[in-house]
Formats: structure tokens, sequence, C-alpha cells
């Protein structure tokens, strides 16, 4: 199907700023960067509040979004309400920042937590048995892999850029390094899912659609990750995510913020290639029409 | 409870196009869109290694199939895809933002942005003519008189067509009866991923083409 760019940033953003707000929570839960805690969360705010802005350019009338709230099964109401639940868990660990100067154990745990229970509800809203490819687990797994790859990358810049932990040792390093040796797991795990679902599309031998005489035929493997036309997005996602682990296992013993800048850079880039790869391959079981 | 549906005897369909040319000038269907599309399936070989003459073919209709269990109605977020009691499945344009993912969750791509609206649209069943007890336009304007409207829920033999009487009255062998016999082998449905399409398409002495 055609490229969504709102929702492409959207789910992109969105696991960047939860892999942020838990990588935070996480090294609030170590007593690691301190210094980092509110700028960190202020940008964790700004990715979420982008990745808002970026799907209302999707909504067609957006004036109605509040209707949104209405169906309980649909994906964008449990999106919305789990969005609305993280965004109050920022405020309350906000004010636990501004308080006591970090988060109390429980609001650190209910934001590690509830951000990646919002990537998973926010991928599993594309999980339609209508498209093969996308109707498996690892699609909201695969976006669980993107938020470990930017976010403990993106805090421990912040944390360096503040003159916090650079401790090769520290709980944050090994998050980044973790984080990424999931992401690029999981990047790959997906694109091979998608190329096994290429089974999954019904199959009519010759057809003809007298509305579109110029048409070529129906073929489930232009919906591949692999085919002509998505394999340099499909690709581009695994070598951006190896790369990023590459560089986080290279220059393990020597972090500083030119490093997890280049690890975060790599690891969003992969996101954003997989989710082009993921709508070009997203093509309905019924391909014909 | 009851399922409104239509049938579609794929060996009676000349692909003649009335019922999408009749659906597009009955409910005023936007250039470029269709909410019924006729599908030419095949030549195919009638068996593995065929070659000319040994081919086949039929014509397939394809619209909203008015699912018993619609993907779309569960993924939109307003309702505004939902379940009428007579089994066919609306849009309220007036609660529609826009968020396309009923289109996504169709799996036979059937809905469409109507991009003057910014609503989606698709097939309903000509719901207007139906509260008239007038038959669907695509069904109505049947050039083959392949197509038949009912309840699925009282079987198919009881559909009516444009001959004004019940599908069930007019199965027999011989002239004198325009529907040939079918068994229950010979009635399809589109490809089911858990929607439990209610459309039902008649095929007989050919391979019916993909998944049910």
């Amino acid at each position: 199907m055609e490229l969504q760019w709102p929702l492409i940033l959207f789910t992109t953003l969105l696991a960047w700023s939860c892999g942020l707000f838990g990588a935070q929570a996480a090294a609030a839960l170590k007593g690691e960067a301190e210094k980092a805690q509110v700028p960190a969360l202020a940008c964790s705010v700004i990715l979420l509040a982008a990745s808002g802005i970026a799907v209302f350019f999707h909504l067609q009338h957006w004036e109605r979004i509040f209707n949104g709230f209405g169906h309980i099964t649909s994906g964008i109401t449990q999106e919305l309400i789990f969005i609305v639940a993280l965004v109050v868990v920022m405020v309350v660990y906000f004010a636990d920042l501004r308080r006591n100067g970090a988060p109390g154990k429980a609001v650190a745990w209910c934001a590690v937590v509830f951000s990646a229970v919002l990537v998973l509800v926010a991928g599993h809203s594309y999980m339609m048995p209508s498209r093969p490819a996308w109707d498996t687990f690892l699609g909201p797994l695969s976006l669980l892999g993107a938020a470990l790859g930017a976010g403990p990358a993106t805090f421990e810049l912040i944390a360096s850029l503040k003159g916090g932990t650079a401790d090769p040792d520290g709980a944050g390093d090994r998050l980044v390094l973790w984080g990424s040796v999931a992401n690029a797991a999981l990047v790959a795990v997906y694109v091979a899912a998608m190329a096994a679902a290429g089974s999954a599309f019904t199959s009519v031998g010759y057809s003809f659609d007298p509305t579109h005489p110029t048409e070529a035929l129906a073929s489930a493997a232009a919906y591949g990750p692999f085919a002509s036309g998505t394999a340099p997005f499909s690709v581009g996602a695994i070598v951006c995510a190896v790369a990023a682990l590459a560089v986080a296992a290279a220059f393990r013993k020597k972090p500083r913020a030119a490093v997890f800048a280049v690890v975060a850079a790599l690891a969003v880039a992969s996101a954003l290639l997989l989710r082009v790869a993921f709508y070009l391959c997203g093509g309905d079981v019924f391909m014909l029409y | 409870m009851t399922q409104y549906a239509i049938v579609t005897d794929l060996n009676k369909c000349v692909g003649c196009l009335a019922c999408s040319v009749a659906c597009k000038a009955m409910n005023g269907v936007p250039i470029g869109n269709f909410w019924n599309k006729t599908l030419r399936i095949g030549p195919n070989p009638k068996y593995e290694g065929a070659q000319f003459p040994d081919v086949e073919m039929y014509f397939l209709t394809v619209q909203c199939q008015h699912c018993e269990d619609p993907e779309c109605v569960k993924v939109c977020p307003t309702q505004a895809s939902h379940k009428l009691d007579d089994g066919t499945v609306q849009i309220d344009k007036s609660k529609c933002i826009g968020c396309q993912f009923c289109v996504m969750s169709c799996p036979y791509g059937v809905r469409y942005l109507n991009e003057d609206e910014r609503v989606v649209e698709k097939c309903t069943l000509c719901e207007q003519r139906v509260a008239q007890d007038e038959l669907p336009a695509c069904v109505a304007q049947c050039g083959g008189f392949a197509r038949w409207f009912g309840d699925l829920d009282e079987g198919i033999e009881t559909f009516r067509g444009p001959y004004g009487k019940q599908l069930g009255e007019l199965v027999g062998d011989g002239c004198d009866y325009p529907v040939k016999p079918f068994s229950d082998s010979d009635v399809h449905t589109l490809p089911n991923v858990g929607n439990n399409p209610s459309f039902r398409y008649i095929l007989r002495d050919r391979t019916w083409q993909g998944e049910e």
C-alpha cells in the first residue's frame, strides 16, 4: 500500500519518546545520571508531542478526534488511552523530580512499564488479518526494538552532554548495548517474517480489471521485503540497526556523546526505513482490488 | 437475526459491467472509485499444464462483502463503521475522522477515502433502495440475471432477483429454468481471514480460484 508518512513518523517518534522515557526511568532506578533527568523528560515530551502533531496530518477530520475514545476494540482508541496514561505518568514523574530531585520507585517502574506497553499497543494497532505482512506480533516487537535502540542511546547522549556518567560499566551504557542488540535482532526477524508472509496472499492465476486495462498482474512477490522497490528500505533498516549495534559495541569502553549520537541516529534511521518497508509490504490478502 | 447479502451466479455473469455502472449512477461514486467492480479471473488452465483451448475463466464482482464479523467495524475508533440489525455494514460519515484504518483492515480493498468529503466510503448495499423494498441497483440492473439479493439466514434459495421471483423457484434443468442446479460445493466466498464474508458466489464446473 502507499506510504502513510504521518503514521510512519508517528510510530517512530512515539517509540523514540517511549524509549527515552523508559531509559531515563531505568537510570533513575539505578540512581544514575540525575542531572540528565529533567532535560531527558523534556526531550521525551517534545518527541511525544511531535508524534502527536505528525498523526494529526493523517487524520482527515481531526476536529472529531475526541470521538476516538468511543470504541475500545479499535487500536486508535487503545493508543489514545495509553498516551493519556503515559502523559499522566510523565506529569507525576516531573512533579517527583521537582519535589525530590528523583522520581519515586513506583513512579519510575510505572514509566518503564507504561512506555513499553504504549509502544506495543501502538504496534498492535496494525496487526490485521487482512494484511499478511502485518499480522504478526513481531511488528509491535520491532517497534519496541526501535524504542530500545534509540531511547537508551539518546538518554546517554543527554547524560554525557550534562556531564553525567561516562562509566562503561554503568547500567545505562549496558542498556545502550543490549538495546541495540535487541533492535538489530527484532528488525532482522521482522523482515524475515514479512518475507515469509508472501504465501498468505490469494492467488487467482491470470486476472484482468477492465477499469485498469494496462495494470500489471497482481503478484505476491511485489509485496515482499526484498522486492525491487522495497529491498533498499528493508536492507537499509537491517544495515542501520546492525551498524548501531557495531558502533555501540566497538566504542563500549570509550563512551562519549558522539558515539551515543551516532547510535541513536542509526536506530531512528533503521526504524524509519523499517516502517517504509512495512507499508510497501502491506498488501491486502485479496490483492486484486 | 438478519444478514442481507448478494449471491452471484458466476456461470451466468457475462461481465457486462452493468452492475458497476448502475452502482456508480445510483450512488454518485466519484470518478476513479468503485463500490462494485467486475474482474475477469482467468483464462487459467483447466488442469495442470493445459494449453488453449483447455482454459476457463469467469467474471467476479467484488464489493463490500457485509461481513458477519467485519474487521473494519472492530478497528473504527469512532464507531462510524457499524453493523446494522439487517446485517449490513454502514458508515456514519458525520462520525468518520478519516483515519483509514478500516481501509487497511478490509481484506478486499473495497473501501477508499472520498477526497472531497474526506471520509471513507464503500457499498451500502443500496440501503436507501432496500428500505423501500427495492433491490440494490447492482442486482436490479444485472444484465445476465446473475445476481440475487436476500437474507442469508433464510437461505440463498429465498434470494430475489430481477425476475421478481425467488432463486429457489428458478433452479432446475431445461430451458424453463434460468438457474441451473448447484450443490453446496459450488457455493464459494472470497478469502475469509476471520471476517466471515456474507456474499456468496455460485460457480459450477469450473475451478474457484484463490482461497476461501
